[in-house]
């Protein structure tokens, strides 16, 4: 890995959002009460006539994002995860999905990142109910380059899409590539495990890798930044050629991206293990402390691997 | 030919269409459809811009059939102004047809959202205006809402935004036909005011005779009743209107007619086709 700079994943999505959309008119910016919050105050102030405020009505936003979309508008709604998923879920079903409108929903403070706020506040169950909806691309960038990357693919893309991103300061990890929507990244090569991730997770994934290969155990590190529709093609080379698969991933270890691998793997002789947060409200305080809580931290996903 | 007789007729061929659709399929939701459907004839007939033989036509005003059950009445003036071949009415209810029990864009041109799930089709007209004026197009956006639907919260969610962002663009109906399917509106949630909620949530409001098109007409020349803000209208209507043994009866909401009622209603509405065309002569 190269040497560690952490960036704010808010500020570097809505930098990235704002630089390509200062030269595409098409493009416009919703807010609920959350623009602001998202990166998008510069943005705000250069073109106000392309950034919405609608106040704390999600539901609203949502139809708002599909009519603007139904006249060649880009849509880009930012906010807090639950509250661009969970809570406006049938508007995202009927008037993006069903309508197949070009909407770009995006969930900050995504999994349990808003850590002290509670169960309100965190999203473990977007990946699962997002993916419900038919059409929908769903990306959850692995570092700060990703996510600059991540957020030109979306706009690139002519359908609805669901990018989640967190709280914390995170590290690049990468050098920064293109990035192909449904396309893995073999972060790490190994011969006796694979270790599929995505999110910010990828980083404790590939430190855990690191603590295994001192133990004299070869992993290999799949990224997932597209958790759906996922890169079946990387993920069956892998498994076929280590015969041993762990998810990682800061969601429910139910419907998320532990159950896409084991749908992709299914009927196959490959142990899967998903390793992610229990199936029940999770407990609060800070971040990394649930993380470790929950043996999301490199030593845990190490333990779980050894185990 | 008055342009309101002219309306008057277009509207009781709509009512002959809705009744083509019902026999094919057996059931529908017939009572919303035909206290709607004057206002729907006077929208494709006399105010929008529009072309049927381009459905997409840029510059184009839209229709959003907020209360999307009602889309029989949609149908039978798209049909009635030559958007498809009156055959496909004989489709309703079958497999695989354009013109399922709630409206879908993707299969029929004209439509402009799949509505049907209430409470959403404000809140996409004020997107739609926001995105035209933003564009720089003419365009307008025009609705209709059940009085049934506005409990749905969303709705009041886009009655603010769309008065907070002066979408004079935009023009709402209110079909206040006073029935829901489990009975008077005023039982089953009694939302009255509804004009005063809608001025004091920064709209202007006209009330009228949704069934009388001389009314229909002037209202809808008069919009917007004030620059820099959302029009509603609130238009108190009669369930099932049209069909005399159906009108101001719950029980026609969805009805499933037997032949000889379709028989009935059909010979109705014939007569009065009749009548308005001898009149117009």
């Amino acid at each position: 890995m190269s040497e560690q700079i952490f960036r704010d994943p808010r500020k570097t999505f809505g930098a990235a959002v704002s630089a390509i959309a200062s030269e595409d008119p098409r493009i416009v910016i919703l807010s609920a009460d959350s623009g602001k919050s998202s990166g998008f105050t510069q943005f705000a102030a250069e073109f106000p006539e392309r950034y919405f405020e609608l106040g704390i009505m999600e539901q609203g936003v949502v139809g708002v994002a599909s009519g603007l979309a139904t006249t060649g508008k880009i849509p880009v709604f930012c906010a807090i995860a639950p509250f661009t998923t969970a809570r406006p879920f049938e508007m995202v079903r009927n008037d993006v999905g069903y309508m197949r409108q070009n909407v770009k929903i995006v969930g900050r403070n995504a999994g349990i990142s808003y850590s002290d706020l509670g169960a309100t506040h965190h999203s473990l169950e977007d990946f699962a109910i997002m993916r419900m909806i038919p059409g929908m691309t769903i990306i959850a960038p692995q570092d700060p380059s990703e996510i600059e990357t991540a957020a030109a693919a979306m706009l690139a893309h002519d359908g609805p899409v669901y990018l989640r991103i967190g709280n914390d300061p995170i590290p690049e990890l990468f050098e920064p590539t293109p990035f192909t929507i449904g396309k893995a990244r073999t972060a790490r090569e190994g011969s006796d495990l694979t270790i599929v991730a995505t999110g910010n997770l990828t980083r404790a994934a590939l430190e855990a890798a690191e603590l295994l290969s001192a133990q004299g155990v070869s992993a290999e590190v799949i990224g997932m930044p597209t958790v759906w529709p996922i890169d079946a093609a990387t993920l069956r080379a892998s498994a076929a050629k280590t015969g041993r698969v762990f998810t990682v991933e800061e969601h429910y270890v139910v419907g998320g991206l532990g159950t896409i691998v084991q749908e992709v793997l299914s009927g196959q002789p490959i142990p899967v293990t998903k390793l992610g947060i229990p199936h029940e409200y999770a407990t609060s305080g800070p971040y990394m402390e649930i993380l470790a809580h929950y043996g999301l931290d490199a030593n845990g996903i190490a333990k779980a691997v050894q185990q | 030919m008055t342009e309101a007789g002219d309306c008057r007729l277009r509207a009781a061929s709509a009512r002959a269409n809705v009744l083509r659709m019902l026999r094919s399929s057996g059931a529908g939701h017939l009572g919303g459809a035909l206290s709607c459907i004057d206002i729907v004839s006077a929208l494709y007939f006399h105010t929008m811009r529009h072309d049927p033989a381009d459905p997409r036509m840029a510059d184009r005003d839209r229709f959003v059939l907020s209360a999307g059950h009602k889309c029989l009445a949609q149908y039978a003036v798209l049909a009635e102004a030559g958007y498809f071949p009156l055959e496909v009415l004989d489709s309703y209810g079958k497999l695989g047809t354009k013109i399922p029990g709630h409206p879908d864009m993707h299969k029929l041109p004209g439509i402009e959202a799949n509505t049907g799930a209430l409470g959403h089709g404000l809140s996409i007209c004020v997107g739609i205006a926001l995105g035209l004026r933003l564009s720089g197009s003419q365009g307008r956006v025009f609705t209709i809402l059940g009085d049934g639907e506005l409990p749905e919260g969303s709705n009041w969610e886009a009655f603010a935004a769309a008065a907070f962002h002066q979408t004079d663009n935009l023009t709402a109906f209110i079909d206040v036909n006073g029935l829901q399917i489990s009975g008077t509106t005023q039982d089953v949630m009694n939302m009255e005011p509804i004009a005063e909620k809608l001025r004091s949530f920064g709209w202007e409001t006209r009330t009228i005779d949704g069934n009388d098109l001389e009314q229909v007409l002037a209202v809808l020349d008069a919009v917007p009743f004030q620059t820099g803000k959302p029009s509603a209208v609130i238009a108190h209507t009669v369930k099932s209107k049209g069909i005399s043994f159906a009108e101001g009866d719950v029980n026609y909401h969805y009805w499933k007619p037997k032949p000889d009622e379709l028989d009935l209603a059909e010979a109705e509405i014939q007569a009065t086709i009749a009548a308005l065309s001898k009149a117009q002569a």
